[in-house]
């Protein structure tokens, strides 16, 4: 196999991939749980609102939370069963959501949604919008609010860069479900009004490459192996040229950004009409005995995984939501999967680096690697000494917080823990100001 | 199994390189190794005694302090990262064999303890501690060592003679009695225990760069310049190209002394500057006090680097100049 060359953005950094754990084991439907919890905030933006009640009998894909406000999306059941709790449970990632507990009981029947009466971008909108479509990167914005820009868009960009090690589900769908991609992105780009679609993928995985570059309607752009690719400013300067003015969003430059996953989820919702009710997960990490990409439903308990993967090796000593370099710990397994989890690692002692903090020795080492050129060590100075002010004039706010400048540092300064602290007091400071 | 265990929590990256401080600073000690044989081989065994006593003061001078400041044993093995060491070992290649044993301790503990830790430590000092602690010794001990080798223009040989007469001819006539050779070798050269041997330093500083500890162009910029300035100030003699190149502790200074993480500025084009003005600084200095200045010109630079990183500052990706004004 040749290698393929690819485009690059300045900076950024080279991780080590450690995709070949899970990479070549196929997409493996989980059994549905035997309790799900459904959290009412699987997305940005507010919170769904329930509309069952304790004792009710749900099916599959039945509505259970009813969107409120202009960005929030709609949560829909994801097994039969009986409504036995709604409650605000402290997930593992330490955040207080409303959960509504359903105890399944193994009925297999589901709801679908009546066909689309016709293909018009207002409908394509209205059908995402009702299915519940969020980012499923990992941002979890509301697709449908995406979809209905206030400036005049020219490109659609389908994100398959998935840059995040260890991370291996988008490449597996994007080589076994390449057609429902393909339906989806040209379901979103009809919905834009658009006509141009470009799959951005990264040069490690040249058969997905190889296999959208059959589709002659779409341009596929081949990635340098960079970290963080999948970072929509920089995926949109590798694939068309243009850079996303500070501050600004996709949407400025006349771009829509979308992950496979998502597209995915689009054609479900268009041709099977079905709801968002399940996702697809890597399982990986050197604690796991056997890494794997799973189709789950939403709900389902990570220790529920665990058991279906084979179990936990005994020196597991970090368990991620997400990637390993944007994604969180969780503090422990009282966690369940979500709209916007793409994976749960399992690292051992080996994998992870837990080395104390030493005084930072001025290498610049994080600002040769930041790719959004900020000054790291400058921003985390002014953090620690509380002085946001500072830390806003050296352009804390840009941060996109993918942890190159903490990944690269020698003195294993936690840069992207006071920088993400600066950006919440910044916030704050601004929100205080406005009242 | 993993339910009953207390797991790591901490913010991301939950991936992060193996390099740390300690191991790029090892790292440096081990560049400087082939230079320290060289100069034992070259100056005998009062040269390894100079150096092994710089090496120990540094390294004793900072635990002491550390004691001091009551932390524990344990804490302060924990904390060990070589840059003592480094210290240590440069203030020791920057001294004649003609010095007495006792200044080099003055030098490694006046650059540890003053310029170093009573600064914050690691990270926080001002200046480069070991061309404090040359400099610290250069001024202090003029009564002591008469005879200064003056580094390396003369041959061994002339080491009586004033460093000013050496220089002098070798920037009125670019005759050095020595020829190129022996200066990039060291041999027959007189000069401090770790300057003479290029060679040896050029090793050195190839292995810091293949290890991406640091950028090669960074020296080579401050190398060239000061030979292109000096030619340029004694009227376009370019026979005085390479000797002014090869002499004294410039490759010394350029490799191991300028390129300190903690002293030069933080961003690429604001190293460019710092190290072009080095190399202008170094060569105009020379030619105007007919005296070796390198380390005279790092130190003096080392405090505009606070003012080079003020200005140079990294235009966030996607940044557009905001017109002033309304």
């Amino acid at each position: 196999m040749g290698k393929i060359k690819g485009k690059r953005f300045p900076y950024g950094i080279h991780v080590d991939d450690m995709k070949y754990l899970s990479k070549d084991a196929p997409i493996v439907k989980m059994p549905a749980p035997e309790v799900a919890y459904i959290s009412m905030s699987q997305h940005i933006g507010a919170q769904a609102i329930p509309v069952v009640k304790v004792g009710d009998i749900v099916t599959k894909r039945q509505l259970i939370g009813q969107s409120s406000g202009a960005i929030s999306a709609n949560v829909y059941s994801s097994i039969c069963g009986e409504v036995i709790a709604i409650e605000d449970i402290v997930n593992g990632a330490g955040q207080k959501l409303k959960y509504v507990v359903i105890k399944n009981d193994g009925r297999t029947d589901e709801i679908r949604f009546e066909n689309v009466p016709d293909f018009e971008p207002q409908t394509i909108i209205d059908r995402i919008r009702l299915a519940g479509i969020v980012g499923l990167g990992g941002a979890g914005f509301p697709t449908a609010v995406k979809l209905s820009p206030t400036t005049k868009l020219d490109t659609l960009i389908i994100n398959g860069a998935e840059c995040e090690p260890y991370l291996t589900c988008d490449y597996r769908l994007m080589i076994e479900h390449a057609d429902e991609i393909y339906r989806g992105a040209k379901y979103t780009a009809k919905s834009l009004g658009i006509n141009k679609i470009i799959f951005g993928i990264e040069s490690n995985k040249p058969d997905a490459i190889e296999i959208f570059s059959k589709y002659s309607d779409v341009e596929v752009v081949s990635l340098a192996k960079q970290y963080p690719m999948g970072s929509e400013k920089h995926l949109i300067y590798c694939c068309i040229g243009r850079k996303v003015p500070i501050g600004k969003m996709p949407f400025d430059v006349g771009v829509c950004v979308n992950n496979v996953k998502t597209m995915i989820a689009v054609n479900h919702a268009m041709e099977s009409n079905k709801a968002l009710s399940s996702t697809v997960l890597t399982v990986s990490g050197k604690g796991i005995k056997k890494p794997m990409n799973i189709r789950v439903q939403l709900g389902t308990p990570i220790k529920d995984i665990i058991e279906f993967c084979g179990g936990t090796c005994d020196n597991v000593s970090k368990v991620i939501a997400g990637g390993p370099m944007m994604g969180k710990a969780l503090i422990n397994l009282n966690h369940y999967t979500r709209k916007v989890d793409s994976g749960f690692l399992f690292l051992t002692d080996e994998e992870i680096d837990d080395k104390q903090p030493t005084n930072c020795i001025n290498c610049a080492k994080c600002a040769n690697n930041c790719p959004m050129r900020l000054m790291p060590m400058y921003i985390e100075s002014f953090a620690l000494s509380g002085d946001y002010t500072n830390a806003e004039k050296y352009g804390a706010m840009n941060c996109i917080e993918c942890g190159s400048c903490a990944f690269n540092c020698p003195a294993k300064r936690s840069l992207v823990q006071s920088i993400s602290m600066a950006k919440a007091k910044i916030k704050e400071m601004k929100a205080n100001g406005r009242k | 199994m993993v339910e009953n265990k207390i797991l790591t929590y901490s913010s991301s990256p939950h991936v992060k390189t193996k390099r740390t401080t300690r191991f790029i600073m090892a790292n440096v000690c081990i560049a400087l190794l082939p230079s320290c044989i060289a100069g034992c081989i070259f100056f005998g065994l009062y040269a390894l005694l100079l150096l092994s006593f710089a090496v120990v003061s540094a390294f004793l001078s900072e635990v002491i302090y550390k004691l001091l400041e009551k932390k524990n044993l344990n804490q302060i093995i924990k904390e060990f990262d070589f840059t003592s060491i480094v210290t240590g070992l440069l203030v020791g290649m920057t001294v004649g064999v003609n010095y007495p044993w006792y200044t080099v301790i003055f030098g490694s503990v006046f650059a540890i303890i003053v310029v170093k830790m009573l600064f914050g430590g690691t990270g926080c000092n001002l200046v480069n501690p070991a061309i404090a602690g040359r400099i610290f010794i250069f001024i202090s001990f003029q009564s002591v060592v008469t005879a200064w080798v003056l580094p390396n223009f003369a041959s061994i040989n002339q080491s009586a003679l004033t460093g000013a007469t050496a220089l002098d001819s070798l920037l009125k006539t670019g005759n050095t009695k020595l020829s190129l050779l022996d200066l990039f070798l060291g041999t027959g050269v007189a000069g401090c225990i770790g300057e003479t041997c290029k060679l040896a330093l050029i090793l050195g500083g190839i292995y810091l760069a293949v290890l991406g500890i640091i950028n090669i162009l960074y020296p080579i910029i401050y190398i060239v310049i000061t030979g292109v300035f000096t030619v340029v100030l004694c009227d376009f003699n370019f026979a005085l190209f390479l000797p002014s190149i090869l002499s004294g502790g410039l490759i010394l200074g350029a490799i191991f002394m300028a390129t300190d993480y903690v002293t030069t500025p933080n961003t690429n084009l604001g190293n460019v500057i710092y190290f072009a003005l080095l190399g202008l600084i170094n060569a105009g200095l020379r030619v105007a006090t007919k005296m070796e200045v390198v380390s005279f010109s790092i130190l003096l630079m080392n405090l505009v680097v606070p003012l080079i990183d003020k200005f140079i500052v990294l235009k966030p990706f996607g940044y557009k100049k905001v017109k002033e004004g309304k």
